[in-house]
C-alpha cells in the first residue's frame, strides 16, 4: 500500500463534522432527522442566537449567529433546541477516539474538527480508503456525518474538507491548486477573514490566484508577516506539523454574555461581572492555570464594542479577584451608556506550577501564616508525588458538572484529552 | 530685554531647566522657559508645577565675562523650539533681543531666528520659601542617597504615597526610605542642621530622579529647605523646587525584621553575577523569579526554571552561613536592583523564613539596607 503514499511528502486529513451540534441532536432523537433544526441559546430571550443548524434549515437561508427571530421568519417550521454540551463532548470524544485508531498524530482544532497526519499509516490502506473507513465508522458508530479533506498539508486539507458537504471526501493535490483554488475568492480561503479580504481588494487582489501571484513587499506592508503567510498558503505551501499537543497551548479563557436588555445600572453590571468571573474562575481552575492579564469587553447599545485589559500585579484565578479587577476595569472604561454585552477574559495564562505571587510588605503576614501548612504539602508532594494532595478549592470538578461553562468555542473540553489519549495509544 | 551670552553656558542652563518642562501641562505658559535678564545676569526658569527649576547664569564667572546685559527685561519662549535652537546655533555667542509686542530675535553668527514670545508677567511665581530653617549635605552624598533609594518607589498609582521617597530628619540624621511594597530601600546619613528640627516628608520619586541628573558630583554642600508642601534644593546658581506628596507615609520601621533565622555572607559581585545569569532564562518567562537554596558544605544554590526555555543551576560559595536551612524564591530584578545600590565587597543577607521579608546589608555598614519580599507558589 506504500506506493499510494508520496515518497517525500505528507498525507494530511482534515476531518470536519457536518453541522455538528444539530447532527448530535438528531442522533439522540432520530425523529428530528430530515427536519430544519437549529440549536440556539436562550430561546425566550433576545440572546437566542443560532449556534448551528441542520442542512435542511440552511436551505431556508438560516445561518449560524443569526438571531432566532430572524431565523423563524425565514423558516416558520424551524425546530429549535437548546445546546446540550455534555452530549457534544461525548460525541466529540468518540469521534477523536476513532481518528486515533489510525495514527497518534491527531490534532483536535475544536470540538468538531481535527487534523491527522497519516503519512505513516499505510498499513490501514490508501489515503482514500482510510478516509472512507473513518467516515463510515463515524456514521455507523456515532450516527454522525463528516466531511474529510485529503491533501499534502493542513491548509489544503482544510480547504478540501470544505468543498463537499455533507459526507464528502475531497482530494486536493498540489497540481490541482491552479484549477480549483485559484479561481476562488480570497474570503473563501481559510485564514482570510472579511477584513483581510477587504484590505486585499484595495491592492487589486480578489481571487486566491491573485494572492498567489501578489507582490510580496506590497502584501507585507499591507498585512505584515501574515501577508507573506497567506501568499504561501495560496501557493499551496504550509509547513505546519500536525501537533497533538497544540490544543494545550490555549492563550486565553473568557466568557461573555448578551444581557436580556440594555443595562446602564452599575450595580446590575457588577452582578453580571460577578457571575462571569465565577464561570471564568471555574474554567481557569479546571485547567490549572492563572491569568496574568485581565480583559473586559463592553458592547454598547449601538453595537460599538470596546475591550480593555490590565496587567495584574499577581496572576489570579479566584472569582473574587477576577470580579474585583473586572469591576475596576469597567469603572475605568465604561462611558455610562446602556450596555448590551459584557465579557471577562483571562490572558497571559500561566500554569499553576509556575505561577508566583509576589508577597507584599504590608500583607505578607497573611501568607506567612499558611507557611507551615504549605511546607507540609510540599514535603508530602516530594515524598508521594505531585497529585497526592490538593486544595479543596483547586480540586478538579467532576466532568459531569462541567456543563455550566459551555461556550460556543469549546476548547476546554479538549483539554481533558491527554489522559484519554494514552489509553488509545 | 537684550543680552549677549556664551552659547555653551546657555545650552547647559536650558538643558537643566528643561528637566522640569513637560509638553503635557494644563497651564499653557508652562510649555515655555522664562528668561529674565537683570544687571546681575540671566535667570532661566522651567516648571511643570510639581517641579520648578531655576538656573542662574552670572554676568561674570572667575573674571570671565559670560553675559553682556544691554537691557534688562524678561520673556517666555516655547521650550521645545528654544532648546533646539540654542543647541544648533552656529557660533559661540548668542544675542537675544525682545522687540516690541513680545517678538524675540535670536542671533548667532549669520543666523537669525524670530520667535513669538509670551508675556513673562503671566508666568507663575515660584514658591516663596523662607530660608532660615535649612540644613545642608554634601552634593555627592545626596546623590548617593537618591541613587540608593529612589529606584524602589512604586510606579503604580494605587497607593500614591508610595511613589515618593520618605525623608525623615531626626536628631541630625537624615533617613531616606522608599518602598513599592515588594521591596524597600533605606539609607541614613548624619547631616548638619541649623536648629535641630525634625521633619517627616515624602518627595516624589520623579523629582529626586530629575534632581540627581542636574546636580554635579562634587563634595560642595547643597542647602535644603523644607516647608509645609515644598522642598527646595539650593546649589550654586541652581534652585530646585519640588512639591511634596500629601498624606502619611506608612511606618516601615516595625516591618523591618530585627532578628534572623538564617544569615548568609557572600561576595556582592559574585552573588550579583550569579543572580544575573540565573535570570537570563527567567527573563524570557513571565516571572523573573530565581530560587535560592542553602545546600550542604556552606554553599548556596541559585537556580531558575522556565519550562518553555530551560533551566539553570549555579552554586556559589558563601563566606558564612548561620542558622536554619532555607529555600526561598524571589524576583531576580529586585535582588539585582538592591545589590547594585549597595556599596561594599561583601554583603550579609538575613532571612526569617521563606515567606517573610529578608534584609540585605553591606558587612559592617549600618547606614544602608535593602529589604525584599519573596514570592510564593500557588
Amino acid at each position: 500500500m506504500k506506493e499510494m503514499y508520496p515518497k517525500n511528502g505528507r498525507v494530511i486529513l482534515h476531518v470536519d463534522m457536518n453541522s455538528f451540534f444539530a447532527s448530535v441532536e438528531m442522533a439522540y432523537d432520530p425523529t428530528l432527522k430530515g427536519k430544519p433544526l437549529a440549536i440556539a441559546g436562550n430561546v425566550e430571550e433576545r440572546r437566542g442566537i443560532i449556534v448551528t443548524c441542520s442542512y435542511e434549515a440552511r436551505k431556508f437561508g438560516v445561518k449560524t449567529t443569526m438571531p432566532l427571530w430572524e431565523a423563524k421568519k425565514l423558516c416558520p417550521q424551524l425546530v429549535v433546541r437548546k445546546p446540550n454540551f455534555d452530549r457534544y463532548r461525548a460525541a466529540s470524544l468518540g469521534m477523536f477516539e476513532i481518528l486515533r485508531q489510525y495514527t497518534h498524530l491527531v490534532e483536535p482544532v475544536s470540538i468538531d474538527e481535527g487534523y491527522m497526519d497519516i503519512s505513516e499509516s499505510f498499513e490501514f490502506g490508501s489515503p482514500i480508503e482510510i478516509a472512507e473507513s473513518i467516515q463510515k465508522r463515524v456514521l455507523e458508530q456515532l450516527d454522525l456525518p463528516c466531511s474529510i479533506g485529503i491533501a499534502p498539508n493542513k491548509f489544503l486539507a482544510k480547504m478540501a474538507s470544505d468543498m463537499k458537504k455533507p459526507m464528502g471526501i475531497t482530494i486536493l493535490r498540489k497540481r490541482d491548486i491552479t484549477k480549483i483554488l485559484w479561481p476562488m475568492n480570497t474570503n473563501e480561503m481559510h485564514g482570510v477573514g472579511k477584513k483581510t479580504a477587504e484590505k486585499l481588494t484595495t491592492i487589486g487582489i480578489h481571487t486566491i490566484g491573485d494572492l498567489a501571484m501578489g507582490n510580496e513587499i506590497q502584501l507585507k506592508s499591507l498585512l505584515g508577516i501574515n501577508g507573506i503567510r497567506i501568499r504561501e498558503r495560496a501557493n499551496g505551501i504550509d509547513q505546519r506539523p500536525v501537533d497533538p499537543e497544540s490544543v494545550a497551548e490555549f492563550k486565553s479563557i473568557g466568557n461573555s454574555t448578551t444581557l436580556p436588555r440594555d443595562v446602564s445600572n452599575q450595580q446590575e453590571l457588577f452582578h453580571v461581572l460577578e457571575s462571569l468571573a465565577e464561570t471564568v474562575s471555574v474554567r481557569l481552575k479546571r485547567k490549572n492555570v492563572l491569568a496574568s492579564t485581565l480583559g473586559i469587553t463592553i458592547r454598547y447599545k449601538d453595537r460599538k464594542t470596546i475591550t480593555r485589559s490590565k496587567k495584574l500585579p499577581n496572576p489570579i484565578n479566584h472569582k473574587d479577584d477576577l470580579s474585583s479587577f473586572a469591576k475596576q476595569l469597567l469603572l475605568k472604561s465604561w462611558n455610562g451608556d446602556p450596555v448590551r454585552l459584557l465579557g471577562i477574559t483571562g490572558n497571559d495564562l500561566v500554569e499553576q506550577d509556575h505561577a508566583y505571587k509576589q508577597l507584599d510588605l504590608f500583607s505578607y503576614e497573611k501568607d506567612a501564616k499558611k507557611e507551615p501548612l504549605l511546607n507540609t504539602l510540599a514535603s508530602l508532594r516530594e515524598k508521594y508525588g505531585k497529585s497526592i494532595i490538593e486544595k479543596a478549592a483547586s480540586h478538579n470538578v467532576d466532568s459531569s458538572q462541567n456543563v455550566g461553562t459551555g461556550t460556543s468555542f469549546n476548547k476546554d473540553f479538549l483539554r481533558s484529552f491527554p489522559d484519554k489519549k494514552h489509553e488509545v495509544d | 530685554m537684550k543680552f549677549i551670552i556664551q552659547r555653551d553656558r546657555l545650552v547647559q542652563s536650558v538643558q537643566d531647566v528643561m528637566k522640569a518642562v513637560t509638553s503635557r501641562t494644563t497651564i499653557p505658559i508652562l510649555t515655555g522657559i522664562k528668561i529674565a535678564a537683570t544687571s546681575e545676569g540671566v535667570t532661566l526658569t522651567g516648571s511643570d508645577s510639581d517641579i520648578s527649576i531655576e538656573s542662574f547664569i552670572p554676568k561674570e564667572d572667575a573674571g570671565h565675562e559670560i553675559v553682556e546685559i544691554k537691557q534688562s527685561g524678561a520673556i517666555v519662549l516655547q521650550a521645545k523650539f528654544f532648546s533646539e535652537i540654542v543647541k544648533k546655533l552656529p557660533t559661540d555667542s548668542v544675542e537675544i533681543e525682545v522687540l516690541g509686542s513680545l517678538q524675540t530675535v535670536i542671533r548667532s553668527g549669520k543666523s537669525e531666528f524670530n520667535l513669538n514670545g509670551l508675556d513673562a508677567e503671566e508666568y507663575p511665581h515660584l514658591p516663596q520659601i523662607e530660608e532660615n530653617n535649612k540644613f545642608h549635605i554634601a552634593t555627592d552624598l545626596l546623590k548617593a542617597m537618591i541613587r540608593q533609594t529612589h529606584f524602589a518607589v512604586s510606579t503604580s498609582e494605587t497607593r500614591p504615597i508610595l511613589t515618593g521617597v520618605n525623608w525623615k530628619i531626626e536628631n541630625d540624621e537624615l533617613i531616606c526610605i522608599a518602598t513599592d511594597s515588594h521591596r524597600l530601600a533605606l539609607r541614613k546619613a548624619k547631616i548638619e542642621t541649623d536648629n535641630h528640627e525634625n521633619y517627616n516628608v515624602v518627595i516624589p520619586g520623579k523629582s529626586l530622579n530629575e534632581l540627581n541628573k542636574i546636580i554635579d558630583d562634587t563634595n560642595e554642600p547643597i542647602d535644603i529647605v523644607i516647608t509645609e508642601n515644598q522642598i527646595l534644593f539650593k546649589a550654586k546658581h541652581l534652585l530646585f523646587f519640588s512639591r511634596l506628596l500629601e498624606g502619611n507615609y506608612p511606618d516601615t520601621s516595625r516591618l523591618i525584621p530585627n532578628e534572623s533565622k538564617t544569615a548568609v555572607t557572600v561576595n556582592t559581585k559574585e552573588f550579583l553575577h550569579a543572580i544575573d545569569r540565573a535570570s537570563l532564562l527567567a527573563r524570557e518567562g513571565r516571572n523573573n523569579v530565581v530560587k535560592f537554596s542553602i545546600i550542604e558544605g556552606g554553599s548556596i544554590e541559585i537556580s531558575s526554571n522556565t519550562p518553555e526555555v530551560g533551566k539553570v543551576v549555579e552554586e556559589i560559595q558563601s563566606q558564612s552561613i548561620e542558622g536554619e536551612d532555607l529555600k526561598i524564591s524571589f524576583s531576580a530584578k529586585y535582588m539585582m536592583d538592591a545589590l547594585k545600590a549597595l556599596e561594599g565587597t561583601d554583603i550579609n543577607v538575613s532571612f526569617t523564613g521563606a515567606m517573610r521579608p529578608f534584609v540585605i546589608r553591606p558587612l559592617h555598614d549600618e547606614t544602608i539596607l535593602q529589604l525584599i519580599l519573596p514570592v510564593r507558589t500557588y
